[in-house]
Protein backbone atom coordinates (compact mmCIF):
# COMPACT_ATOMS: atom_id res chain seq x y z
CA UNK A 1 0.00 0.00 0.00
CA UNK A 2 2.43 2.52 1.25
CA UNK A 3 4.68 2.01 -1.56
CA UNK A 4 1.98 3.26 -3.80
CA UNK A 5 2.14 6.95 -2.27
CA UNK A 6 4.63 8.48 -4.29
CA UNK A 7 5.03 12.15 -3.02
CA UNK A 8 6.35 10.86 0.38
CA UNK A 9 9.15 8.69 -1.28
CA UNK A 10 10.21 11.57 -3.62
CA UNK A 11 10.42 13.70 -0.25
CA UNK A 12 13.08 10.77 1.06
CA UNK A 13 14.39 10.77 -2.41
CA UNK A 14 15.23 14.29 -2.45
CA UNK A 15 16.49 14.79 1.18
CA UNK A 16 19.18 11.77 -0.01
CA UNK A 17 20.30 13.26 -3.17
CA UNK A 18 20.69 16.86 -1.57
CA UNK A 19 22.68 15.12 1.00
CA UNK A 20 25.42 13.51 -1.59
CA UNK A 21 25.27 16.61 -3.71
CA UNK A 22 26.64 19.31 -0.74
CA UNK A 23 28.38 16.21 0.42
CA UNK A 24 30.24 16.10 -3.23
CA UNK A 25 30.20 19.77 -4.07
CA UNK A 26 30.39 21.60 -0.71
CA UNK A 27 33.27 21.75 1.78
CA UNK A 28 36.48 23.29 2.60
CA UNK A 29 38.10 22.42 -0.99
CA UNK A 30 35.32 23.77 -2.88
CA UNK A 31 34.92 22.21 -5.83
CA UNK A 32 36.54 22.32 -9.42
CA UNK A 33 37.59 19.92 -11.97
CA UNK A 34 41.92 20.67 -11.33
CA UNK A 35 40.90 19.34 -7.56
CA UNK A 36 38.47 16.19 -8.61
CA UNK A 37 40.70 13.08 -8.10
CA UNK A 38 41.05 14.46 -4.50
CA UNK A 39 37.70 14.55 -4.15
CA UNK A 40 36.51 11.47 -5.64
CA UNK A 41 39.05 9.87 -3.12
CA UNK A 42 38.14 11.58 -0.20
CA UNK A 43 34.36 12.87 -0.42
CA UNK A 44 32.87 9.99 -2.29
CA UNK A 45 33.85 7.51 0.09
CA UNK A 46 32.22 9.90 2.71
CA UNK A 47 29.45 9.81 1.06
CA UNK A 48 29.40 5.79 0.85
CA UNK A 49 30.24 5.56 4.76
CA UNK A 50 27.44 8.14 5.44
CA UNK A 51 24.67 6.58 3.32
CA UNK A 52 25.41 2.98 5.05
CA UNK A 53 26.10 4.97 8.99
CA UNK A 54 22.62 6.61 8.64
CA UNK A 55 20.84 4.69 6.90
CA UNK A 56 21.53 1.68 9.05
CA UNK A 57 21.43 3.68 12.24
CA UNK A 58 17.96 4.84 11.11
CA UNK A 59 16.54 1.02 10.16
CA UNK A 60 18.04 0.00 13.78
CA UNK A 61 16.50 2.52 15.48
CA UNK A 62 12.75 2.57 13.86
CA UNK A 63 13.05 -1.36 14.63
CA UNK A 64 13.89 -0.57 18.04
CA UNK A 65 11.00 1.62 18.53
CA UNK A 66 8.63 -0.88 16.99
CA UNK A 67 10.25 -4.19 18.94
CA UNK A 68 10.05 -1.94 22.44
CA UNK A 69 6.98 0.00 21.64
CA UNK A 70 8.78 3.35 22.03
CA UNK A 71 8.99 6.29 19.81
CA UNK A 72 11.87 7.56 22.39
CA UNK A 73 14.96 4.98 22.02
CA UNK A 74 17.39 4.52 18.92
CA UNK A 75 20.93 2.88 19.22
CA UNK A 76 21.98 6.23 20.70
CA UNK A 77 19.28 7.17 23.67
CA UNK A 78 19.02 3.24 24.38
CA UNK A 79 23.42 3.39 25.29
CA UNK A 80 23.68 0.82 22.32
CA UNK A 81 26.29 3.29 20.71
CA UNK A 82 28.40 4.09 23.67
CA UNK A 83 28.13 0.45 24.18
CA UNK A 84 29.88 -0.05 20.69
CA UNK A 85 32.41 2.67 21.16
CA UNK A 86 33.56 1.00 24.54
CA UNK A 87 33.90 -2.01 22.64
CA UNK A 88 36.05 -0.17 20.17
CA UNK A 89 37.85 1.26 22.57
CA UNK A 90 38.95 -1.24 24.42
CA UNK A 91 40.08 -2.60 21.03
CA UNK A 92 41.94 -0.03 20.26
CA UNK A 93 44.35 0.47 23.75
CA UNK A 94 44.30 -3.05 24.04
CA UNK A 95 46.97 -2.60 21.30
CA UNK A 96 46.24 -6.23 19.56
CA UNK A 97 47.71 -4.42 16.44
CA UNK A 98 44.46 -6.35 14.28
CA UNK A 99 41.95 -3.70 13.16
CA UNK A 100 39.68 -7.23 12.65
CA UNK A 101 39.11 -7.05 16.29
CA UNK A 102 37.56 -3.30 16.14
CA UNK A 103 34.26 -4.31 15.14
CA UNK A 104 34.19 -7.45 16.81
CA UNK A 105 34.59 -5.74 20.03
CA UNK A 106 32.57 -2.97 19.50
CA UNK A 107 29.42 -5.56 18.30
CA UNK A 108 29.96 -7.05 21.96
CA UNK A 109 29.87 -3.64 23.89
CA UNK A 110 26.91 -3.14 21.84
CA UNK A 111 25.33 -6.00 22.98
CA UNK A 112 26.38 -5.60 26.16
CA UNK A 113 24.66 -2.15 26.48
CA UNK A 114 21.13 -3.48 25.25
CA UNK A 115 21.13 -6.25 27.45
CA UNK A 116 21.97 -3.92 30.69
CA UNK A 117 19.73 -1.60 29.59
CA UNK A 118 16.84 -4.27 29.27
CA UNK A 119 17.54 -5.84 32.84
CA UNK A 120 17.79 -2.48 34.50
CA UNK A 121 14.36 -1.37 32.55
CA UNK A 122 12.95 -4.96 33.98
CA UNK A 123 12.49 -6.05 30.47
CA UNK A 124 9.06 -5.60 28.83
CA UNK A 125 6.31 -5.86 30.72
CA UNK A 126 4.54 -2.80 31.93
CA UNK A 127 7.64 -0.81 31.62
CA UNK A 128 7.03 2.82 31.34
CA UNK A 129 8.26 4.94 28.18
CA UNK A 130 10.63 6.93 30.13
CA UNK A 131 12.15 4.11 32.39
CA UNK A 132 13.91 2.58 29.79
CA UNK A 133 15.40 5.47 28.05
CA UNK A 134 16.65 6.40 31.76
CA UNK A 135 18.43 3.25 31.87
CA UNK A 136 19.56 4.55 28.46
CA UNK A 137 21.06 7.24 29.69
CA UNK A 138 22.54 6.01 32.74
CA UNK A 139 24.32 3.38 30.64
CA UNK A 140 25.36 5.74 27.91
CA UNK A 141 26.65 8.24 30.79
CA UNK A 142 28.31 5.26 32.45
CA UNK A 143 30.11 3.73 29.00
CA UNK A 144 31.30 7.33 27.55
CA UNK A 145 33.20 8.48 31.08
CA UNK A 146 34.99 4.92 29.98
CA UNK A 147 35.98 5.43 26.73
CA UNK A 148 37.31 8.74 27.84
CA UNK A 149 39.33 7.36 30.57
CA UNK A 150 40.76 4.29 28.46
CA UNK A 151 41.06 6.56 25.58
CA UNK A 152 43.81 9.15 27.97
CA UNK A 153 45.02 6.27 29.59
CA UNK A 154 46.08 4.20 26.44
CA UNK A 155 48.11 7.35 25.39
CA UNK A 156 45.43 8.62 22.39
CA UNK A 157 44.17 12.21 22.23
CA UNK A 158 41.19 13.70 23.45
CA UNK A 159 39.79 14.73 19.87
CA UNK A 160 40.13 11.01 19.35
CA UNK A 161 37.86 10.14 22.33
CA UNK A 162 35.16 12.74 21.41
CA UNK A 163 34.95 11.25 17.77
CA UNK A 164 34.58 8.28 19.11
CA UNK A 165 31.93 8.99 21.55
CA UNK A 166 29.99 11.34 18.71
CA UNK A 167 30.82 10.40 15.86
CA UNK A 168 33.00 11.51 12.58
CA UNK A 169 32.33 10.53 9.08
CA UNK A 170 36.57 10.76 8.44
CA UNK A 171 37.53 7.24 9.80
CA UNK A 172 40.03 8.33 12.16
CA UNK A 173 40.12 4.77 14.36
CA UNK A 174 41.41 2.48 11.99
CA UNK A 175 44.12 2.45 9.81
CA UNK A 176 42.92 2.64 5.72
CA UNK A 177 41.72 -1.16 5.19
CA UNK A 178 39.76 -1.40 2.28
CA UNK A 179 38.61 -4.79 2.58
CA UNK A 180 37.33 -4.81 6.16
CA UNK A 181 35.50 -1.58 5.91
CA UNK A 182 33.58 -3.40 2.93
CA UNK A 183 32.64 -6.77 5.09
CA UNK A 184 31.54 -4.52 7.59
CA UNK A 185 29.73 -2.39 5.63
CA UNK A 186 27.98 -5.64 4.14
CA UNK A 187 27.07 -6.79 7.60
CA UNK A 188 25.48 -3.75 8.28
CA UNK A 189 23.66 -3.96 5.73
CA UNK A 190 22.74 -7.51 5.75
CA UNK A 191 21.33 -6.77 9.38
CA UNK A 192 19.51 -4.24 8.19
CA UNK A 193 18.04 -6.30 5.68
CA UNK A 194 17.40 -9.19 7.73
CA UNK A 195 15.31 -6.41 9.98
CA UNK A 196 13.29 -5.35 6.54
CA UNK A 197 12.44 -9.19 6.52
CA UNK A 198 11.34 -9.32 9.59
CA UNK A 199 8.77 -6.44 9.05
CA UNK A 200 5.64 -8.42 9.45
CA UNK A 201 6.71 -9.49 12.96
CA UNK A 202 7.75 -6.10 14.36
CA UNK A 203 4.66 -4.56 13.10
CA UNK A 204 2.68 -7.46 15.78
CA UNK A 205 4.97 -7.19 18.40
CA UNK A 206 4.77 -3.12 18.22
CA UNK A 207 1.14 -3.95 19.65
CA UNK A 208 2.19 -6.60 22.69
CA UNK A 209 4.21 -9.82 23.60
CA UNK A 210 1.44 -11.65 23.74
CA UNK A 211 -0.75 -10.39 21.18
CA UNK A 212 2.35 -11.08 18.78
CA UNK A 213 2.36 -14.86 20.39
CA UNK A 214 -1.06 -15.51 20.09
CA UNK A 215 -0.29 -14.66 16.13
CA UNK A 216 1.92 -17.10 15.75
CA UNK A 217 4.89 -15.08 16.95
CA UNK A 218 7.40 -16.49 18.78
CA UNK A 219 8.15 -12.95 20.57
CA UNK A 220 10.97 -13.93 23.08
CA UNK A 221 13.24 -15.73 20.00
CA UNK A 222 12.41 -11.88 17.96
CA UNK A 223 13.01 -9.87 20.70
CA UNK A 224 16.57 -11.78 21.48
CA UNK A 225 17.39 -11.52 17.42
CA UNK A 226 16.60 -8.19 16.95
CA UNK A 227 18.88 -7.14 20.14
CA UNK A 228 21.59 -9.16 18.24
CA UNK A 229 21.33 -8.17 14.86
CA UNK A 230 20.47 -4.88 15.65
CA UNK A 231 23.62 -4.47 18.00
CA UNK A 232 25.61 -5.84 14.67
CA UNK A 233 24.71 -3.86 12.82
CA UNK A 234 25.32 -0.72 14.92
CA UNK A 235 28.61 -2.32 16.25
CA UNK A 236 29.66 -2.37 12.62
CA UNK A 237 29.13 0.99 12.23
CA UNK A 238 30.27 2.44 15.18
CA UNK A 239 33.54 0.62 14.51
CA UNK A 240 34.07 3.12 11.83
CA UNK A 241 32.22 6.31 12.64
CA UNK A 242 31.90 6.46 16.18
CA UNK A 243 28.74 6.98 18.21
CA UNK A 244 26.11 8.96 16.08
CA UNK A 245 23.34 10.39 18.00
CA UNK A 246 19.84 10.88 16.96
CA UNK A 247 19.47 9.97 13.19
CA UNK A 248 18.16 6.71 14.29
CA UNK A 249 15.21 8.49 16.45
CA UNK A 250 14.28 11.23 13.91
CA UNK A 251 14.54 9.39 11.04
CA UNK A 252 12.04 6.60 11.78
CA UNK A 253 9.65 8.86 13.17
CA UNK A 254 9.19 11.03 10.25
CA UNK A 255 8.85 8.30 8.13
CA UNK A 256 5.90 7.29 10.15
CA UNK A 257 4.40 10.33 9.88
CA UNK A 258 4.56 10.27 6.39
CA UNK A 259 3.45 6.66 5.77
CA UNK A 260 2.13 4.86 8.87
CA UNK A 261 3.45 2.36 10.76
CA UNK A 262 3.84 -0.55 8.71
CA UNK A 263 7.87 -1.59 9.05
CA UNK A 264 7.71 -3.20 6.18
CA UNK A 265 7.72 0.59 4.34
CA UNK A 266 9.38 2.21 7.31
CA UNK A 267 12.15 0.38 7.68
CA UNK A 268 13.29 1.15 3.59
CA UNK A 269 12.34 4.44 4.32
CA UNK A 270 14.30 5.35 7.72
CA UNK A 271 17.46 4.04 5.46
CA UNK A 272 16.70 6.57 3.07
CA UNK A 273 15.91 8.99 5.51
CA UNK A 274 18.59 8.71 7.93
CA UNK A 275 21.18 8.45 5.12
CA UNK A 276 20.16 11.94 3.61
CA UNK A 277 20.04 13.46 7.14
CA UNK A 278 23.53 12.49 8.08
CA UNK A 279 25.35 13.63 4.71
CA UNK A 280 23.67 16.75 5.22
CA UNK A 281 24.73 16.71 9.19
CA UNK A 282 28.16 15.80 7.73
CA UNK A 283 27.90 18.54 4.72
CA UNK A 284 27.26 21.01 7.53
CA UNK A 285 29.65 20.18 9.60
CA UNK A 286 32.69 20.38 7.26
CA UNK A 287 31.47 23.91 5.76
CA UNK A 288 31.12 25.63 9.23
CA UNK A 289 34.07 23.65 10.56
CA UNK A 290 37.02 22.53 8.42
CA UNK A 291 38.98 21.89 11.56
CA UNK A 292 36.58 19.61 12.28
CA UNK A 293 33.37 18.92 14.66
CA UNK A 294 31.92 15.90 16.12
CA UNK A 295 29.05 14.68 14.22
CA UNK A 296 26.67 14.44 17.02
CA UNK A 297 26.59 17.70 17.88
CA UNK A 298 24.47 18.63 14.83
CA UNK A 299 22.56 15.75 14.75
CA UNK A 300 21.33 16.49 18.14
CA UNK A 301 21.01 20.16 17.86
CA UNK A 302 18.25 18.85 15.44
CA UNK A 303 17.38 15.67 17.99
CA UNK A 304 17.18 16.80 20.93
CA UNK A 305 14.04 19.59 20.82
CA UNK A 306 12.42 16.45 18.33
CA UNK A 307 13.07 14.00 21.16
CA UNK A 308 10.90 16.81 23.86
CA UNK A 309 8.26 17.27 21.00
CA UNK A 310 7.81 13.27 21.49
CA UNK A 311 8.49 13.34 25.10
CA UNK A 312 5.52 16.08 25.46
CA UNK A 313 3.38 14.28 22.98
CA UNK A 314 3.79 10.55 23.79
CA UNK A 315 4.60 10.34 27.49
CA UNK B 1 -15.12 -34.55 20.12
CA UNK B 2 -13.17 -32.29 22.69
CA UNK B 3 -12.12 -28.51 21.99
CA UNK B 4 -9.87 -28.42 24.65
CA UNK B 5 -8.66 -31.37 27.80
CA UNK B 6 -6.53 -30.13 30.08
CA UNK B 7 -4.70 -33.63 31.98
CA UNK B 8 -3.08 -33.01 35.29
CA UNK B 9 -2.00 -29.57 35.59
CA UNK B 10 0.49 -28.32 37.67
CA UNK B 11 1.65 -24.74 36.68
CA UNK B 12 3.75 -22.32 39.12
CA UNK B 13 4.22 -19.07 38.70
CA UNK B 14 8.20 -18.95 40.08
CA UNK B 15 7.80 -20.11 43.45
CA UNK B 16 3.90 -19.54 43.70
CA UNK B 17 1.72 -22.55 42.86
CA UNK B 18 -1.30 -21.99 40.80
CA UNK B 19 -2.56 -25.33 39.70
CA UNK B 20 -1.40 -28.96 41.24
CA UNK B 21 -2.92 -31.90 39.59
CA UNK B 22 -5.96 -29.72 37.65
CA UNK B 23 -8.00 -31.35 35.12
CA UNK B 24 -10.81 -29.46 32.41
CA UNK B 25 -11.82 -30.88 29.25
CA UNK B 26 -14.63 -28.63 26.93
CA UNK B 27 -16.54 -30.06 24.63
CA UNK B 28 -16.18 -28.86 20.82
CA UNK B 29 -19.10 -26.14 20.18
CA UNK B 30 -19.73 -24.99 23.80
CA UNK B 31 -20.04 -21.84 24.90
CA UNK B 32 -17.61 -22.45 28.01
CA UNK B 33 -17.56 -19.82 30.67
CA UNK B 34 -15.30 -19.01 33.74
CA UNK B 35 -15.78 -17.82 36.71
CA UNK B 36 -13.96 -16.76 39.78
CA UNK B 37 -12.65 -13.92 42.08
CA UNK B 38 -9.82 -11.90 41.73
CA UNK B 39 -6.13 -13.89 41.39
CA UNK B 40 -8.27 -17.59 41.08
CA UNK B 41 -6.38 -18.24 37.90
CA UNK B 42 -9.00 -17.48 35.23
CA UNK B 43 -6.50 -15.55 33.19
CA UNK B 44 -3.58 -18.39 33.47
CA UNK B 45 -5.66 -21.14 33.12
CA UNK B 46 -6.52 -19.15 29.37
CA UNK B 47 -3.00 -18.39 28.80
CA UNK B 48 -2.07 -22.67 29.53
CA UNK B 49 -4.50 -23.41 26.45
CA UNK B 50 -3.22 -21.42 24.06
CA UNK B 51 0.20 -21.83 24.98
CA UNK B 52 1.65 -18.62 26.12
CA UNK B 53 2.38 -20.25 28.94
CA UNK B 54 4.14 -23.20 29.93
CA UNK B 55 3.17 -25.75 32.49
CA UNK B 56 5.08 -27.58 34.66
CA UNK B 57 3.71 -30.94 34.38
CA UNK B 58 0.71 -32.45 32.77
CA UNK B 59 -0.75 -32.38 29.20
CA UNK B 60 -2.92 -30.23 27.51
CA UNK B 61 -4.79 -31.39 24.68
CA UNK B 62 -6.42 -29.35 21.40
CA UNK B 63 -8.63 -30.82 18.95
CA UNK B 64 -7.34 -34.59 20.78
CA UNK B 65 -3.49 -33.62 19.72
CA UNK B 66 -0.99 -32.66 22.20
CA UNK B 67 -0.27 -29.03 22.50
CA UNK B 68 3.69 -29.61 22.82
CA UNK B 69 3.88 -30.43 19.16
CA UNK B 70 2.47 -27.81 17.69
CA UNK B 71 4.87 -24.83 16.26
CA UNK B 72 3.58 -21.30 17.79
CA UNK B 73 2.08 -20.48 14.43
CA UNK B 74 0.08 -23.78 14.12
CA UNK B 75 -1.51 -23.05 17.03
CA UNK B 76 -2.08 -19.68 16.22
CA UNK B 77 -4.02 -20.90 13.14
CA UNK B 78 -7.09 -22.01 15.31
CA UNK B 79 -6.66 -21.12 18.73
CA UNK B 80 -7.46 -16.89 19.52
CA UNK B 81 -7.55 -14.63 22.25
CA UNK B 82 -9.12 -11.88 23.19
CA UNK B 83 -7.34 -9.87 25.40
CA UNK B 84 -9.10 -7.65 28.25
CA UNK B 85 -8.02 -4.49 26.60
CA UNK B 86 -5.33 -3.46 23.67
CA UNK B 87 -2.71 -0.70 23.72
CA UNK B 88 -1.44 0.92 20.39
CA UNK B 89 2.04 2.77 20.73
CA UNK B 90 1.58 3.63 16.94
CA UNK B 91 -1.27 5.38 14.71
CA UNK B 92 -2.70 1.80 13.02
CA UNK B 93 -5.84 1.71 11.18
CA UNK B 94 -8.76 -0.31 11.95
CA UNK B 95 -7.79 -2.03 8.55
CA UNK B 96 -4.43 -2.84 9.54
CA UNK B 97 -4.98 -4.19 12.77
CA UNK B 98 -7.89 -6.55 11.41
CA UNK B 99 -5.17 -7.64 8.87
CA UNK B 100 -3.05 -8.69 11.36
CA UNK B 101 -5.28 -11.37 12.45
CA UNK B 102 -3.86 -13.26 8.77
CA UNK B 103 -0.12 -13.12 10.56
CA UNK B 104 -0.23 -16.99 11.12
CA UNK B 105 -1.05 -17.35 7.42
CA UNK B 106 1.12 -15.43 6.04
CA UNK B 107 5.19 -16.71 5.38
CA UNK B 108 8.11 -14.00 6.39
CA UNK B 109 7.65 -11.22 3.82
CA UNK B 110 4.81 -12.39 1.85
CA UNK B 111 2.34 -10.34 1.02
CA UNK B 112 -0.98 -10.58 1.85
CA UNK B 113 -3.18 -12.26 -0.66
CA UNK B 114 -6.61 -12.47 -2.27
CA UNK B 115 -8.18 -14.87 0.30
CA UNK B 116 -6.71 -12.76 3.42
CA UNK B 117 -8.29 -9.52 1.99
CA UNK B 118 -11.31 -11.52 1.63
CA UNK B 119 -11.06 -12.77 5.36
CA UNK B 120 -10.54 -8.93 6.31
CA UNK B 121 -13.52 -7.84 4.46
CA UNK B 122 -15.57 -10.61 6.19
CA UNK B 123 -14.39 -10.13 9.64
CA UNK B 124 -15.12 -6.19 9.60
CA UNK B 125 -18.57 -6.74 8.26
CA UNK B 126 -19.36 -9.39 10.47
CA UNK B 127 -18.43 -6.96 13.65
CA UNK B 128 -19.36 -3.58 12.06
CA UNK B 129 -16.31 -1.94 11.67
CA UNK B 130 -16.13 -1.99 7.92
CA UNK B 131 -16.83 1.72 7.83
CA UNK B 132 -13.93 2.65 10.56
CA UNK B 133 -11.48 0.90 7.99
CA UNK B 134 -9.37 3.76 7.73
CA UNK B 135 -9.54 5.73 10.95
CA UNK B 136 -6.32 5.45 13.41
CA UNK B 137 -7.16 2.99 16.19
CA UNK B 138 -6.35 5.19 18.73
CA UNK B 139 -8.81 7.76 17.69
CA UNK B 140 -11.95 5.50 18.12
CA UNK B 141 -14.09 4.66 21.24
CA UNK B 142 -13.16 1.84 23.58
CA UNK B 143 -16.13 -0.42 22.25
CA UNK B 144 -15.17 0.23 19.12
CA UNK B 145 -11.74 -0.45 19.46
CA UNK B 146 -13.00 -4.32 21.21
CA UNK B 147 -14.88 -4.89 18.13
CA UNK B 148 -11.81 -4.05 16.12
CA UNK B 149 -10.54 -6.73 17.75
CA UNK B 150 -12.96 -9.37 17.49
CA UNK B 151 -12.60 -9.00 13.88
CA UNK B 152 -8.74 -9.24 14.01
CA UNK B 153 -9.74 -12.30 15.58
CA UNK B 154 -12.41 -13.63 12.95
CA UNK B 155 -9.69 -12.84 10.44
CA UNK B 156 -7.52 -15.50 12.00
CA UNK B 157 -10.68 -18.06 11.47
CA UNK B 158 -10.20 -20.15 15.29
CA UNK B 159 -11.88 -22.77 15.75
CA UNK B 160 -11.19 -21.94 19.72
CA UNK B 161 -11.88 -18.64 21.04
CA UNK B 162 -10.69 -17.42 24.11
CA UNK B 163 -12.07 -14.22 25.64
CA UNK B 164 -9.84 -12.79 28.65
CA UNK B 165 -12.66 -10.25 30.60
CA UNK B 166 -13.24 -9.01 27.34
CA UNK B 167 -16.38 -7.10 27.55
CA UNK B 168 -15.91 -5.81 31.52
CA UNK B 169 -15.07 -2.32 30.37
CA UNK B 170 -17.60 -2.05 27.70
CA UNK B 171 -21.05 0.12 27.90
CA UNK B 172 -23.95 -2.57 27.44
CA UNK B 173 -24.09 -1.58 23.59
CA UNK B 174 -20.82 -3.17 23.02
CA UNK B 175 -21.04 -5.39 25.21
CA UNK B 176 -24.17 -7.42 23.81
CA UNK B 177 -22.49 -6.70 20.29
CA UNK B 178 -19.49 -8.74 21.20
CA UNK B 179 -21.59 -11.65 22.77
CA UNK B 180 -23.65 -11.65 19.85
CA UNK B 181 -20.41 -12.53 17.53
CA UNK B 182 -19.36 -15.08 20.09
CA UNK B 183 -22.76 -16.92 19.93
CA UNK B 184 -22.53 -16.84 16.11
CA UNK B 185 -19.64 -18.21 15.87
CA UNK B 186 -20.32 -20.83 18.58
CA UNK B 187 -23.45 -21.81 16.01
CA UNK B 188 -21.44 -22.37 13.45
CA UNK B 189 -19.56 -25.16 15.85
CA UNK B 190 -16.46 -22.74 17.09
CA UNK B 191 -15.87 -23.40 20.41
CA UNK B 192 -16.00 -20.53 23.04
CA UNK B 193 -14.13 -19.63 26.21
CA UNK B 194 -15.47 -16.86 28.23
CA UNK B 195 -13.75 -15.64 31.24
CA UNK B 196 -15.75 -13.04 33.29
CA UNK B 197 -15.79 -11.01 36.07
CA UNK B 198 -19.82 -10.62 35.37
CA UNK B 199 -21.53 -13.21 36.69
CA UNK B 200 -25.14 -12.50 35.14
CA UNK B 201 -23.37 -12.35 31.81
CA UNK B 202 -21.83 -15.85 32.28
CA UNK B 203 -25.09 -17.10 33.41
CA UNK B 204 -27.19 -15.69 30.64
CA UNK B 205 -24.82 -16.90 27.86
CA UNK B 206 -22.87 -20.16 28.68
CA UNK B 207 -23.73 -23.62 28.29
CA UNK B 208 -21.18 -24.60 30.74
CA UNK B 209 -19.87 -22.42 33.90
CA UNK B 210 -16.74 -23.32 35.30
CA UNK B 211 -15.97 -21.86 39.30
CA UNK B 212 -12.46 -21.91 40.11
CA UNK B 213 -10.91 -20.15 42.93
CA UNK B 214 -7.34 -20.31 44.27
CA UNK B 215 -6.45 -22.36 41.46
CA UNK B 216 -8.88 -25.10 42.37
CA UNK B 217 -12.14 -25.85 40.54
CA UNK B 218 -15.16 -25.47 42.91
CA UNK B 219 -17.64 -26.68 39.85
CA UNK B 220 -17.91 -27.20 36.43
CA UNK B 221 -21.41 -27.50 35.19
CA UNK B 222 -25.05 -26.06 33.58
CA UNK B 223 -25.21 -22.30 35.41
CA UNK B 224 -28.12 -23.39 37.28
CA UNK B 225 -26.01 -25.98 39.02
CA UNK B 226 -23.09 -23.84 39.71
CA UNK B 227 -24.46 -20.17 40.20
CA UNK B 228 -26.18 -20.86 43.67
CA UNK B 229 -26.26 -19.08 46.88
CA UNK B 230 -24.32 -21.65 48.39
CA UNK B 231 -21.21 -21.50 45.72
CA UNK B 232 -21.20 -17.80 45.54
CA UNK B 233 -21.05 -17.53 49.32
CA UNK B 234 -18.38 -20.00 49.49
CA UNK B 235 -16.34 -18.56 47.29
CA UNK B 236 -16.83 -14.54 47.22
CA UNK B 237 -17.49 -14.38 51.14
CA UNK B 238 -21.37 -12.53 50.20
CA UNK B 239 -24.46 -13.47 50.89
CA UNK B 240 -26.43 -12.89 47.22
CA UNK B 241 -29.95 -12.90 46.32
CA UNK B 242 -30.49 -15.10 43.14
CA UNK B 243 -33.70 -15.62 41.34
CA UNK B 244 -34.06 -16.75 37.64
CA UNK B 245 -34.07 -14.07 34.73
CA UNK B 246 -37.48 -13.09 33.57
CA UNK B 247 -36.96 -14.40 30.49
CA UNK B 248 -34.46 -17.19 30.12
CA UNK B 249 -35.02 -18.58 33.84
CA UNK B 250 -30.57 -18.68 33.98
CA UNK B 251 -30.10 -17.76 37.57
CA UNK B 252 -28.95 -14.27 37.93
CA UNK B 253 -27.69 -12.53 40.95
CA UNK B 254 -28.53 -10.19 43.17
CA UNK B 255 -26.68 -7.76 45.40
CA UNK B 256 -28.17 -7.90 49.24
CA UNK B 257 -29.43 -4.79 50.16
CA UNK B 258 -28.00 -3.30 53.68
Amino acid sequence: MGYRRQPGWFILIFVLLAGIIFEVFTGPGGFSLKNLSSVISFRLPRVGIGIIAGGVLAVVGGSFQGLLRNPLVDPWTLGVASGAALGATVAMISGTGSNLFLPVAAFLGALLAIGLVYILAGGKSGVAVTRLVLAGVIVSFFFSSLVMLLMVLGRHTLGEAVYLMMGNLGIVFTQKSGWLLLICALLALAGSFWLFVHARELDVISLDDEVALSLGVDAQKLTRMVFLVGSLAVGMVVAWTGAISFVGLVAPHLVRMLFGPKHRVVLPGSFLLGAGMLLLADSIVRNIAPAGLPLSVITALIGVPFFIYLLKAKV
Amino acid sequence: MKAIEIEDIRFAYQEQLLFERLSLSIEEGEFFGIIGPNGSGKSTLLRLMSGILKYQRGRIKLLGKDLTTFSRQQIARFVALVPQESFFAFEWTVEDVVMMGRTPFLKTFAQPGALDRKRVEEAMALTGVTKLRGKSINCISAGEKQRVIVARILAQEPEIILLDEATSHLDLYHRLEIVRVMLELKNQGKTVVFVSHDLNEASAYCSKVLLIARGRILACDRPEMVITANLIKQVYGVEPIIAPHPATGRPQVFLPSF
